[in-house]
């Protein structure tokens, strides 16, 4: 069954989520889908509007206390196995707003991060390499799932 | 004695052109093709290096390895049955495509009729979904789809119209499409026509609302509404209606073929067939690829007013041609 999760991550859909992002990192994820020399299309990627569609989701923002619970929510709304990459210092460590009154962040005291990419913003070519490792990850965790179903199904027979 | 006979022999025939030849299998490979000659040469179009041409057929593998999740509050029973039903009604559509020089069709009266019926089932399909799904960007998507559907139907039937009255020549229409692709073979092909180039202009107008692509891409215009009505979809749900849309795809084009440049090549099915493919392959460059490569976005009473305007006084400008070249002349 490798075969098929091998296809399965050639065609990850990527997701944004701002949690209370200036934008810097939101345009430079735009640069990345749209400029012909970093077209992430070529990964088989598609930038989709549903958090339903979503295999990759980037979160950007140091996630302010307004969006937490939004943030959270969309976040659940994405089907397992999800991978998820914070993009900029903000999601990564929440940066010079650290420590603030209305900062709830760094992003992984709510949500598990598998990649980071920090940068203030970071360059296109480091997002891209995000979503190479992200690529990965997907790959490995697949196949736990599977290792997983086949030692239930063994337990099952015998 | 004979129709009994021959009723066996039919039935198995129906269920090989639904499953294997035009339809089913042929109709779905060709079209994921397509789909993905699509985005390859939209991104090359716009010097991007693009998706590999087979990423269509990678998505569907993704989709139907995914977790399935019905909001709470949806209607459950529509909400799964709606990808289906225009699944159905495309599968059904494509055993009925002629293949110029290869496969004429079912043999029955009015498959035309038939198709312009079943064409808007996807439409339909969505408009379902997005009311059953209990969002409000559903709401939005479906709205807007009934919107521009009821504009888009119109100059459709014209062309209908246009084209059956001609092969009927003088003597009421003709509504089946093996009559039509075999009257063309015998007297020229109708894109050639002068009456009817109108008609084909407008069916070329037609093609990229009833897919759904740039600029009529308004429904589930992904960026404003969140891909509307099918935002609620994800797996295998969502892999139908991806299906659906090559499916579609193949349709609109070989509908378009058939109705006005069915001419075939000597040397038997495969080149034929090749040659049909070949021609609906140029017919999706011209009036998809090349258009939503180079357009954004209309909003949808400029898209019902645009086809309310020029597709519909083309196919119209056609049917009076036609008619003034049947019974006047």
């Amino acid at each position: 069954m490798g075969f098929l999760s091998n296809i399965t991550v050639r065609s990850p859909w990527l997701y944004r989520i701002n949690a209370g992002s200036c934008n810097g990192c939101d345009v430079e994820l735009a640069t990345t889908a749209f400029i012909p020399r970093f077209d992430v299309e070529r990964l088989g990627c598609k930038y989709c509007g549903s958090p339903r569609h979503a295999d990759i989701v980037f979160i950007t923002g140091p996630l302010t206390l307004r969006v937490r619970d939004q943030v959270l929510r969309v976040w659940n709304e994405i089907p397992e196995p999800k991978i998820t990459i914070a993009v900029g210092i903000c999601p990564v460590s929440a940066g010079v707003f650290r420590g603030g009154h209305s900062i709830e962040g760094p992003v992984d005291r709510y949500i598990p991060v598998d990649v980071n990419v920090p940068g203030c913003p970071p360059r296109p070519q480091a997002i891209m390499e995000g979503v190479l490792l992200a690529k990965e990850l997907w790959l490995k965790r697949l196949e736990e799932l599977e290792a997983r179903e086949k030692e239930v199904a063994h337990a099952a027979l015998s | 004695m004979q129709e009994i006979n021959a009723y066996p022999q039919l039935a198995g025939w129906a269920v090989f052109h639904l499953l294997l030849f035009p339809g089913g299998l042929f109709a779905l490979c060709a079209g994921l093709v397509f789909k993905g000659l699509d985005r390859k040469l939209e991104a090359r179009l716009q010097r991007r290096v693009g998706p590999p041409v087979l990423q269509p057929f990678l998505d569907l593998i993704k989709l139907s390895g995914k977790e399935a999740m019905i909001p709470e509050t949806a209607q459950r029973a529509l909400f799964r049955i709606a990808p289906v039903l225009g699944f159905a009604g495309m599968a059904v559509c494509a055993a009925l495509l002629p293949v110029p020089g290869v496969y004429s069709g079912l043999p029955m009266m009015g498959d035309m009729l038939v198709y312009f019926y079943l064409l808007p089932l996807p439409a339909v399909a969505l408009i379902l979904a997005g009311s059953s799904s209990s969002s409000p960007f559903g709401a939005l998507g479906f709205s807007r789809e009934m919107t521009i559907m009821f504009a888009y139907e119109i100059p459709l039937l014209m062309v209908i119209l246009a084209v059956a009255l001609q092969v009927g020549g003088g003597s009421g229409a003709e509504f089946s499409l093996g009559s039509i692709v075999a009257y063309q073979l015998e007297h020229g092909q109708f894109g050639l026509n002068w009456t009817l180039i109108p008609a084909f202009l407008a069916y070329l107008l037609f093609l990229p609302g009833t897919m759904g692509v740039p600029p009529f891409d308004i429904p589930e215009a992904e960026t404003e509404i969140i891909e509307g009505p099918l935002l609620e979809y994800s797996g295998a749900s969502l892999a139908f209606f991806q299906m659906t849309s090559a499916l579609k795809t193949i349709v609109v084009l070989g509908f378009g073929v058939a109705l006005f440049f069915p001419g075939t090549v000597p040397g038997g099915p495969v080149p034929n067939a090749l040659w049909f493919l070949g021609k609906c392959f140029l017919l999706m460059f011209f009036s998809l690829t090349l258009v939503k490569s180079a357009t954004g976005r209309f909003r949808v009473e400029q898209a019902f007013a645009f086809y309310l305007k020029y597709p519909t006084a083309l196919a119209a400008l056609s049917l009076v041609l036609v008619w003034a070249n049947l019974y006047l002349l």
